[in-house]
């Protein structure tokens, strides 16, 4: 895809004479090699699913953790490089926390998201010849779940910034599969359940493993419970229920 | 070590600039089912001069929260200056009013962020909760605070807050047998309690007097709207449609 | 102490004082009076100082307290007309802009612990509208159609309020100068820091007006009659 190289591949500070980002666009590339993650919003809460891929009879499937918690009531899921996105969830669970101090109220799921942007946008900052605090940008896509005043919402957000409010999306390397499957089985009235056997029949469809209750993780954030991840006996129920 | 100790005192020590004073007058906040009541004088004092016989101390903050500030003059005028900046800034973030529950909290860390050198101003915090319901919180000028249904505070606090306690928390009172207080007080009561508070503070204390400024928060389609038509010297306030409802009741008091 | 660390931040007194000056609103503008002295303690040390002085196209400030923070003032002031002017951007700063960044100026310096050492009075006149207001060392502000500061306001105050308030839109020219010269009078009676050579200033829609030097007629005839108080009358 490209394959002619230009001296504008390098620097995140310049723009291709066609008005590119190469660093930007090729993190976003990077993500499309990462597991597969879906997110399915719902009146009742948001589903959001991952694949965890067990290169390794020897790993610890237990171990990989690609979904994770901002606060009580918002959720978040990860395809590409997972270590970047360390660094925007803390950023992200200390603006949650700043927010709550300040205002003794939840944040908006979409102000968590804009402030996860506006970090993502830091990349090449720098003044002067000081040494830029971050060189590139991060190698991530998130799916971020979440209740508000504004009922349930899912979030997608890239390497350029950008964030979009989604009913049902997937990211990572089976995600143009996925997407189009979401697309033909979403509807808008689906139940909590219907959600998470969907968000597995997807995941499923594009893995290459069999499914099972070690090489994926579902978590909801529904308005009673908030924010949870799903242990493996209620897990394995939902896989047994496809 | 005795001519170290003794050399800071060897030089006369000069008067010590204060850099706070006090400018007198008294703020009152009354909640009610579906409605808030947040009044003011307009005297500004210092010591026996009347420096002015208009400087507002109640200020609109949104439709659903009004802010009464009283102390020293020039930090209530900074404080509500940034409180204001505040709310703007949180609109740019969130795309929405702040709700009066987090403009409470907001107030208190903005005081307690002065902890060491405190805006010498109380505040009471008037309006209307997300629930719909009619809110005061009040605050000292550090920062602690609480949710209540009445509040005096100012020079003539001692005044107004027994009479308070007694009319609306009924205390050193009992019901008539068989007979029991009623929870909320009606929009017209609690109008006719702060005019009676206003006028005998400014009876009975020289830094309260020259004008009264009531505002009045109403919840989304209250009913307590009928109570107002017949009110003189009051005007709306409201900036946004089908929401919380403010007015503003503009009254004499007596100048000397 | 030394030199610096009394300049930096420590709070330091009034040297050379001024004290009060008067302003009213009447029916074209508004007018400001304040005497010639500038005093060092009890010794009357300059007597040609002026305390009126104009800040832009329509603008008065009057300054009480210490004169070299009101030098100060002015400097700054004319900095800030300079650079607005010079921006060329279709903003000229009227008085209500003026005495904002005034106030501004004053609180910030007493946040400071390091206050500029004044009463101001800002009148002014723009857009068809008087303005006058008041800012001190504390950074306390307010308005009002008559105010004085120092002296003044315990001696003045009360005589301004009872000829101007509730006749702003009537008052002329000719009865604002008698009203403030029979205040500026009063003063120069009780107050001992004060002149009877003293300066007038109008701020209408024709612009700043400060006038000369007005003198005021005093007798003291009285005096000789005073054989003392209480009750040594011999």
């Amino acid at each position: 895809m490209f394959l002619t190289r230009s001296e504008y591949d390098r620097g995140v500070n310049t723009f291709s004479p066609e008005g590119r980002l190469f660093q930007v666009e090729y993190a976003i590339e990077a993500i499309k090699l990462g597991s597969t993650t879906v997110g399915i919003k719902t009146p009742d809460g948001v589903i959001l699913g991952v694949e965890k891929r067990v290169q390794s009879p020897l790993l610890e499937a237990s171990s990989i953790e690609k979904i994770m918690e901002i606060d009580n009531h918002l959720g978040c899921a990860m395809s590409g490089l997972t270590a970047d996105a360390r660094t925007m969830i803390d950023h992200a669970r200390v603006t949650a926390q700043n927010h709550a101090f300040t205002y003794d109220e939840r944040i908006k799921v979409e102000s968590v998201t804009q402030a996860v942007c506006d970090l993502a946008l830091r990349f090449g900052e720098s003044v002067h010849d000081e040494e830029a605090m971050m060189s590139r940008p991060f190698g991530v896509a998130l799916l971020i779940a979440g209740i508000d005043e504004h009922g349930p919402q899912l979030f997608h957000t890239d390497p350029s910034g950008t964030f979009v409010r989604y009913e049902a999306k997937a990211i990572g390397s089976g995600s143009e599969a996925a997407q189009s499957e979401l697309q033909d089985k979403w509807h808008k009235q689906m139940t909590l359940k219907e959600a998470q056997v969907l968000t597995l029949r997807v995941l499923k469809q594009v893995m290459e493993e069999k499914l099972d209750q070690h090489n994926v993780q579902l978590a909801q954030v529904t308005k009673d419970k908030g924010f949870e991840i799903l242990d493996e006996a209620r897990l394995q129920a939902v896989i047994e229920e496809m | 070590m005795a001519d170290m100790v003794s050399i800071p005192h060897s030089q006369p020590q000069q008067h010590q600039f204060n850099p706070y004073t006090e400018n007198g007058g008294t703020i009152l906040a009354i909640a009610g089912a579906d409605f808030s009541v947040i009044a003011g004088d307009t005297r500004q004092s210092e010591g026996y001069s009347i420096q002015t016989r208009y400087a507002p101390k109640v200020f609109r903050l949104t439709d659903k929260a009004v802010l009464a500030v009283n102390g020293f003059a020039a930090d209530g005028n900074m404080f509500v200056k940034k409180v204001r900046q505040r709310l703007e800034w949180y609109r740019h973030a969130h795309a929405k009013d702040m709700p009066i529950r987090a403009i409470a909290r907001l107030i208190q860390t903005m005081l307690y962020s002065r902890r060491f050198f405190p805006y010498y101003v109380y505040n009471i915090l008037g309006g209307i909760e997300e629930d719909g319901t009619g809110a005061v919180y009040s605050f000292d000028p550090v920062g602690s605070y609480e949710r209540e249904a009445c509040r005096a505070a100012g020079a003539a606090q001692s005044l107004v807050q027994p009479f308070l306690d007694n009319q609306i928390y009924f205390k050193n009172q009992t019901p008539a047998p068989g007979t029991s207080f009623p929870g909320h007080l009606s929009l017209s009561t609690v109008l006719s309690l702060v005019i009676d508070s206003f006028t005998s503070a400014t009876e009975r204390h020289i830094e309260v007097g020259d004008g009264l400024e009531m505002y009045i928060v109403l919840a989304k389609n209250s009913p307590s709207i009928q109570s107002l038509r017949d009110i003189r010297g009051m005007s709306e306030l409201t900036a946004t449609e089908d929401g919380e409802r403010v007015f503003v009741v503009r009254r004499d008091l007596k100048k000397d | 102490m030394s030199i610096a660390a009394q300049t930096d931040s420590c709070p330091r007194q009034p040297i050379v004082t001024g004290t009060s000056v008067l302003a009213l609103k009447y029916k074209d503008g508004v007018m400001m009076a304040a005497d010639n002295l500038a005093s060092y303690g009890s010794l009357a040390r300059f007597k040609d100082i002026q305390r009126l002085h104009p800040v832009g196209k329509y603008t008065v400030i009057g300054a009480g307290g210490d004169m070299s923070d009101f030098q100060y003032i002015q400097k700054f002031l004319e900095q800030l007309i300079i650079e607005e002017f010079t921006s060329q951007d279709g903003h000229d700063l009227g008085p209500a802009q003026i005495h904002e960044y005034l106030s501004q100026v004053m609180y910030s310096r007493r946040s400071k612990i390091n206050p500029l050492w004044n009463s101001l009075l800002v009148g002014g006149f723009k857009d068809g509208k008087s303005f006058l207001s008041y800012v001190d060392l504390l950074g306390t502000t307010y308005s009002a159609t008559t105010l004085a500061t120092g002296f003044g306001a315990y001696l003045a105050q009360p005589i301004l309020r009872k000829e101007v308030e509730g006749r702003e839109n009537e008052l002329t020219e000719e009865e604002a100068i008698r009203i403030m010269e029979s205040c500026m009078k009063v003063l120069y009676y009780r107050d001992a820091r004060s002149l009877d050579k003293y300066q007038l200033a109008v701020i209408t829609a024709d612009g700043v007006k400060i006038s000369e030097s007005r003198h005021l007629s005093t007798t003291w005839s009285f005096a000789e009659g005073i054989r003392g108080y209480g009750a040594q009358t011999q």
